[in-house]
């Protein structure tokens, strides 16, 4: 551990002298290397690491990729390179090319952060609840140079899609990035991000995506991770949501060694609502890791979790459930849910619900559960004709199917399915006990 | 057609079937009454291939070939069908692709040509009409919230369309209103043709008016003790079992 921290040190100065920005953004940096310093790296002693061992992590060495120009666009899956979507373009997290989209500014990181005024800053950067920011958070910040910034104009309805692609291809690479996508008042529009990476490559990504959604705005966001299965994944997804304003969010994890997939809605805006949806699909040594926070601040906000694993092999999950209800919150309607599947007997799930309400008038349920395929369903289903391996998959796909309930957009749920198939496709589900 | 030949069953080890033997031709309809617990449903459960029991000795014998090694899904392919006492109910799948998707894998295994939705669903209607059911039971998912008869009208759906050989109807009468009783007797008896066999498992002589059998069996203890035609059933009606237990 201390070697890791060592080096992380190390790549911490080399990345300052190599990327100087303002004093805002350097002073930034330095207080947040501190956070994370003082934090320091989590074990299994820490609650919120309990079920998530990081050791095997730790005795990597990391250093941050060299920069590169521009990728081999062939690389990425037919699946998402011909759907009909406005592009842009990651590589190893930094923003390459990008799409020219009506209403809509598109900027590097870097050159946000070189612009940013001190309240430009504040409101995108430093502004975020104090209540969850773990390790991966802080060194987020620490490390703030790549990534993209969206800025959605005021009642703007962007026609197509946004689809971020970023592809890593650097083994033993540190790659640690920020997309700001913020939509003004009275806009809508979908967001995809696609994250995918060479085969087999061992690297650390360490990704924070923050929404800010202004009154009225209707977001929908779609988060799939492919990267390889020897890589280690640390994502937080951090949204704000203020007054009246929608928002879906659906993640699909696939690949990762260890995935720690951080989800922080915060409510506080009066009558705002968020679905939090997820299918984690592992497979073999996979460990997927599901810390949820929500938190709701304003009254007469809804949030609804529902989050699902298929866990195959040996592989397993974690789903952590927080909802944090503050005093004010009145009338808050929050649900959760996690449900799980296993495909082996080795594999294995803990879930841990935690509810902190300190307001009076809300509802606020939680639910778990975990199983294997039904066995009566299956013999009822043979006994109709159809074949163990047919019947298996129908009974698998109607559990993952229950998530696209809550899906509106249609690009989103095609997207969805097309990508869940392929998992199924690739992963011999015939093949479990 | 089928013929069950000195069966032996054991679940748990605990032995249900104790020596049962019977023989279905071509175009029969046999009724099996009998006690609760006697081991009528594991009878059924066992032709349709549950991979719960212990077989310790008999055979089963389809079409003159031994059915024991066969997976469920083959032997509904052969052409065995179940109606179960108590029909799954599976959230999340609806009754109309799990129809189709049953269909057509009994048709793949024939070498024709699976049905495209729409020809399905032309099939389908005109089924469920015979039926009197719901259309709408075709959308909603398998059984989930079923009433108790619509599970069992519903089972006679999917043997009208899955159209086998031989049917095994396990107390498929059983939580039939008086109207529903005589719809699904009118399913069974124009399901029948000289070629098909049917296997009527129940408790009531009522049902038996309407789908009127060759032979009546009595099962007791895992045996069958007492056969007959059907006036048998009107007698067990009158005079119970216990004469027939010892
Ligand atoms: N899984 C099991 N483990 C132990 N005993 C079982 C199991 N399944 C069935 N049995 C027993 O086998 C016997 C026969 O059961 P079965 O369901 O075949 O009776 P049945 O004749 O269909 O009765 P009913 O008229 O009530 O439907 C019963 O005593 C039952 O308790
Ligand atoms: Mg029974």
């Amino acid at each position: 551990m201390s070697e890791f921290l060592n080096n992380i040190k190390n790549q911490f100065e080399k990345f300052c002298g190599e990327n100087p920005s303002n004093d805002i953004v350097n002073d930034f940096r330095i207080k947040s290397f501190e956070n994370f310093n003082n934090l320091g790296l989590p074990t299994t002693k820490d609650e919120d690491w309990r079920f998530t061992n990081l050791n095997e992590f730790y005795k990597n060495q990391y250093s941050i990729p060299p920069t590169k120009k521009e990728f081999n666009k062939n690389l990425i899956s037919n699946s998402i390179s011909d759907l009909d979507a406005h592009f842009i373009y990651l590589y190893n997290g930094k923003l390459v090319e990008n799409d020219n989209i009506d209403n809509v500014v598109i900027k590097s990181l870097s050159s946000f952060l070189n612009e940013a005024d001190l309240n430009t800053f504040n409101r995108f950067v430093d502004n975020h609840s104090v209540k969850n920011r773990d390790f991966t958070f802080e060194l987020n910040s620490a490390f703030i140079n790549d990534g993209v910034f969206i800025d959605v104009n005021e009642k703007a309805v962007i026609d197509k899609p946004i689809v971020l692609i970023n592809y890593f291809d650097s083994s033993t690479s540190f790659s640690s990035y920020r997309n700001l996508i913020n939509f003004n008042t009275l806009s809508s529009g979908q967001v995809v991000e696609y994250t995918f990476s060479d085969r087999d490559i061992n690297f650390f990504s360490n990704k924070t995506t923050s929404f800010f959604l202004g009154d009225s705005t209707n977001v929908e966001h779609l988060s799939i991770d492919e990267s390889s299965y020897h890589s280690y994944i640390f994502s937080n997804l951090k949204i704000s949501q203020t007054n009246d304003s929608n928002f879906t969010t659906d993640s699909i994890l696939i690949g990762g060694k260890i995935y720690r997939n951080n989800v922080h809605p915060v409510l506080n805006g009066q009558g705002s609502n968020s679905n939090i949806l997820g299918l984690y699909l592992s497979k073999e040594n996979q460990h997927m890791d599901n810390y949820m926070f929500v938190e709701h601040v304003e009254p007469n906000c809804g949030s609804r979790q529902l989050y699902k694993g298929l866990l195959k092999d040996s592989s397993k999950g974690v789903f952590h459930g927080r909802i944090l209800v503050h005093n004010e919150a009145q009338k808050t309607d929050a649900k959760q849910t996690n449900r799980n599947l296993l495909l082996s007997d080795k594999a294995q799930v803990d879930t841990k619900p935690q509810l902190e309400i300190y307001a009076d008038d809300v509802k606020c349920t939680h639910g778990a559960t975990t199983g294997q395929i039904d066995k009566e369903a299956l013999y009822y289903l043979r006994a109709r004709g159809i074949n163990l391996e047919d019947a298996k998959l129908i009974m698998i796909r109607s559990f993952t199917e229950e998530l696209l309930e809550f899906i509106n957009s249609n690009f989103i749920l095609e997207l969805h399915k097309k990508i869940v198939e392929e998992w199924f496709l690739n992963s011999d589900l015939a093949k479990t006990d | 057609m089928l013929e069950i030949v000195d069966l032996h069953a054991k679940i748990e080890d605990k032995e249900i079937l104790k020596g049962l033997s019977l023989k279905i031709n071509e175009g029969e309809v046999h009724s099996i009454m009998g006690p609760n617990g006697s081991g009528k449903s594991t009878l059924a459960s066992i032709l349709a291939g549950k991979e719960d029991y212990d077989i310790t000795d008999g055979d089963i014998l389809f079409n003159g070939e031994s059915i024991l090694e066969m997976a469920p899904e083959e032997r509904a392919q052969e052409g065995i069908f179940l109606a179960f006492q108590y029909p799954i109910e599976i959230p999340g799948v609806t009754n109309s692709y799990f129809l189709r998707e049953a269909l057509n894998s009994i048709r793949k295994s024939k070498g024709e040509n699976p049905l495209k939705p729409v020809e399905f669903v032309k099939i389908a209607k005109e089924k469920i009409k015979n039926l009197k059911m719901d259309e709408s039971l075709l959308n909603r998912s398998l059984n989930e919230g079923f009433s108790g008869g619509e599970k069992k009208r519903n089972e006679i759906l999917q043997m009208s369309i899955l159209d086998p050989c031989m049917s095994i109807l396990d107390e498929t009468d059983s939580g039939l209103d008086i109207d529903a009783l005589q719809i699904v007797a009118n399913g069974v008896n124009s399901h029948r043709s000289p070629d098909k066999s049917f296997l009527v498992i129940t408790h009531y002589q009522r049902l038996l008016n309407y789908i009127v059998p060759d032979f009546v069996h009595v099962l007791v203890g895992g045996k069958i003790v007492k056969s007959g035609d059907k006036s048998l059933a009107l007698e067990l009606e009158s005079k119970g079992y216990s004469w027939l237990e010892s």
